[in-house]
């Protein structure tokens, strides 16, 4: 086959093996997928600065030198934030007797403490300052802004020897963040798990390819397999961009109810609904996005109001471990995860997977 | 980690003031992990806000002619590179 398909401008840029990067919550999959040889991303949005630091001291402490990436949600657009009282006497008598409905329909339980929700003074400019000064510091390899341009802090970043990435849901943006001098251009799909772009994976790839130039591409919405790993370069991506992927994973710190409930779910379990948060987003199917969907139900509030509404139906579900009512932001991609593997097996058979997929094309045998 | 509040340092665009433009916005959800996307149209009234150092600047829109179902309020904040002016692009 010549060279190996595998082995792209991602690998060369980062010093990796594997042209497949894992993006998680958990620590332990970081760690894991790194010294498999891929690259991995800790997505610490809701975490303090201080959270922050522990936690990349803890992921040097067990890959040592290899690169990993610190993802922050930086924001793109802020309203001006009530106070809580305010936020909870603005929603809809409506709207409350909905929640209510289907509180006693499914016998929701009421939270153990205080919803976290209710203690969250709401991710503003200072707060999101604050996180990504410490990664500055920190001098983390990698920084990925998962939604706001991170133009800003570039010239920063680079003077300190690192590499930033953005992910971006249209073109447009992509071009703007390319011209501004990003890494790493993540261009996702609306397959993936989560707040999505809304254009398909299998569009925005190539779209955003062909105005990228020399900057890697890397497909996100939907890769859970080698298949989709393999397709992806042949789009002319430089490396994937995985979450659902690793959730049910052996090293993940998911509950086990969800990591069930991921194993047994297909593309259709999952759905993109408002009603978790006000915003659009693909979670796995649940009672609480079933009745939100039904003719019966109020139209769905806008953030943060239907955030505030769905704590108490979340909390109490994650409180007292309800499989019947606890889900997780869950992409498409989730109908190929049938086991909870080890990541390193994860990531040994996305690689094999893709070479084989290379062979049956070429019909030439690679090696990674 | 220090507690002070990062420096905001308001500022006036005269060349943007009145005009159009779109945001391609969202942020976290408060309250959970996951992000969102939302979309923003409406005329930018010239004021900003540069929050630390190096500037992170943020514009103000207002009479909203897009926006998400729901949304409350007529005005937006911002970022500077997720705005698309018309005329500008």
């Amino acid at each position: 086959m010549g060279r190996n398909p595998l082995h792209t401008k991602l690998c060369d840029m980062l010093g990796i093996d594997f042209p497949i990067i894992a993006f998680t919550h958990c620590k332990d999959v970081v760690a894991a997928v790194v010294n498999a040889g891929g690259f991995a991303v800790l997505g610490e949005a809701m975490h303090t600065a201080d959270d922050i630091a522990a936690d990349i001291k803890w992921i040097r402490s067990r890959v040592g030198d290899k690169p990993f990436g610190i993802d922050l949600v930086l924001p793109a657009s802020a309203p001006d934030a009530d106070d809580l009282a305010t936020l909870l006497s603005k929603i809809p008598d409506e709207h409350k007797k909905f929640a209510a409905y289907i509180k006693e329909k499914y016998n929701v339980p009421d939270p153990k403490g205080a919803q976290a929700l209710h203690q969250w003074g709401g991710l503003n400019q200072d707060i999101a300052r604050k996180q990504l000064d410490v990664i500055l510091e920190e001098r983390v390899p990698v920084f990925v802004s998962g939604l706001g341009s991170p133009a800003f802090m570039l010239k920063a970043a680079h003077e300190r020897g690192m590499k930033v990435f953005g992910l971006i849901g249209k073109a447009r943006q992509a071009k703007r963040e390319i011209e501004a001098g990003v890494d790493v251009i993540i261009a996702q799909g609306y397959d993936a798990a989560g707040h999505t772009g809304p254009i398909g994976t299998f569009s925005i790839v190539p779209e955003v390819v062909a105005l990228a130039g020399d900057t890697p591409v890397v497909a996100a919405g939907g890769v859970t397999t080698g298949r989709h790993l393999a397709a992806s370069i042949c789009l002319g991506a430089a490396g994937v961009w995985t979450g659902t992927l690793w959730l049910a994973s052996r090293e993940s710190d998911n509950d086990m109810i969800i990591k069930e409930k991921l194993v047994a779910a297909t593309a259709d379990d999952t759905v993109y609904s408002k009603s978790v948060s006000g915003f659009a987003m693909r979670v796995l199917k649940c009672p609480w996005t079933e009745e939100w969907a039904t003719n019966a139900a109020p139209r769905v509030l806008n953030s943060p109001y239907q955030m505030l509404l769905s704590s108490d139906y979340i909390q109490g579900a994650n409180d007292h471990r309800r499989a019947d009512l606890m889900f997780e932001a869950a992409g498409q991609g989730v109908s190929f995860i049938d086991s909870m593997k080890p990541a390193k097996q994860i990531v040994n058979d996305m690689v094999e997977e893709a070479l084989s997929v290379f062979e049956e094309i070429t019909g030439e045998s690679a090696d990674a | 980690m220090a507690d002070a509040p990062i420096p905001r340092i308001p500022g006036f665009d005269a060349a943007r003031a009145g005009k159009h433009a779109e945001c391609d916005g969202g942020g976290a959800i408060a309250g959970t992990r996951y992000g969102a996307r939302e979309d923003f149209a409406g005329t930018l009234t010239g004021e900003y806000v540069d929050h630390g150092d190096p500037p992170w600047r943020w514009y103000l829109l207002k009479n909203l002619d897009r926006r998400p179902d729901g949304y409350p309020g007529d005005a937006v904040w911002c970022l500077a590179e997720n705005l698309f002016v018309d005329g500008e692009d």
